[in-house]
């Protein structure tokens, strides 16, 4: 098992006549479990250059659902007007403008249903970054023709 | 406008063989723009006592924002926190229709509900949220009718 830490802090001077400051950590486990979560795609990072509706991840079976993830994906662009939308599946989650960022729990569900899923705004490049941390994932079966 | 920073910390020291550590600050911005959003629904804290599928955050343009029938260029943002310890206790979070029942909405493309994860005791999320009417509902479900709180806080235009 491995020990792996995420933690916000949420801060505001001027959003209320008080200040806002929220923090929050947890270790990230398996289900169920105070079992720590022991495998990672690592840090991806990509460049793309169509608006097309486009799979990080695709999920092949059922076979995972249940298991535990955590998923955090990034909009690297710097023009605020650019965005990207995120969607689980068709279900539309929302929009990672510049800057963005999102940590969300993720459950493989079913095939195709639990896929996570970007489509960029603009086709004249947009660098994406993202990563999962899990208890497994299904991998598709090799092909050589 | 008003300046909002969440900053995201990912860190371990085994979870490869070299340290892992991703830090991540953004400043939550209106749609396309630099101005930072200034509206919120502050806090909520709310103790569930049952196993029905409810709407935690229901979405529409009298509630949060205006978005519009395009899936909205809102750039809302959503915090939630499982603010239990227990590791086999967990709230499974959605989008879409919830049941009001014990037995959750059915998923299935094209359908009205989708369960996207579950955050056990101590999980939290941030995610963006297009908050349009009905299907940007944001659904859950606990895992148990012992007493359960979650937290969230809503950032919108």
């Amino acid at each position: 098992m491995a020990t792996t830490t995420a933690s916000l802090s949420l801060t505001s001077t001027d959003l209320f006549d008080d200040s806002l400051s929220i923090s929050t950590s947890n270790a990230l486990n398996k289900a169920g479990t105070t079992i720590g979560l022991d495998q990672t795609t690592g840090l991806n990072k990509i460049y793309l250059t169509a608006t097309t509706n486009v799979d990080v991840i695709t999920v092949p079976g059922a076979t995972k659902d249940g298991k535990k993830s955590h998923v955090y994906i990034s909009n690297l662009s710097m023009d605020e007007t650019e965005y990207m939308v995120v969607s689980v599946g068709d279900k539309v989650i929302g929009r990672l403008y510049a800057g963005d960022w999102m940590w969300m729990p993720w459950n493989q569900q079913a095939q195709h249903l639990s896929d996570i899923e970007i489509a960029p705004s603009v086709a004249t490049g947009m660098w994406v970054e993202y990563m999962i941390i899990h208890e497994g994932v299904v991998l598709t079966s090799s092909a050589d023709s | 406008m008003a300046t909002i920073n969440a900053t995201l910390t990912v860190s371990s020291s085994d979870l490869t063989s070299n340290n892992l550590s991703l830090s991540k600050q953004m400043t939550m911005s209106k749609a396309g723009t630099s101005t930072g959003l200034e509206l919120t629904s502050g806090l909520v804290r709310r103790t569930f006592t049952s196993t029905n599928h409810v709407d935690l955050i229901t979405s529409g343009a009298q509630n949060y924002g205006t978005p519009t029938a395009s899936d909205s260029g809102a750039a809302s943002k959503v915090y939630i926190k499982n603010t239990g310890s227990d590791s086999t206790q967990y709230f499974e979070v959605g989008l879409g229709t919830s049941s009001g029942s014990g037995t959750a909405t059915s998923d299935a493309i094209g359908g009205t509900h989708l369960a996207i994860g579950k955050l056990y005791g101590g999980d939290w999320m941030l995610i963006p949220a297009h908050l349009k009417a009905t299907v940007g509902d944001i659904t859950v479900q606990p895992s148990t009718a012992e007493k359960m709180t979650i937290e969230y806080m809503i950032f919108f235009e």
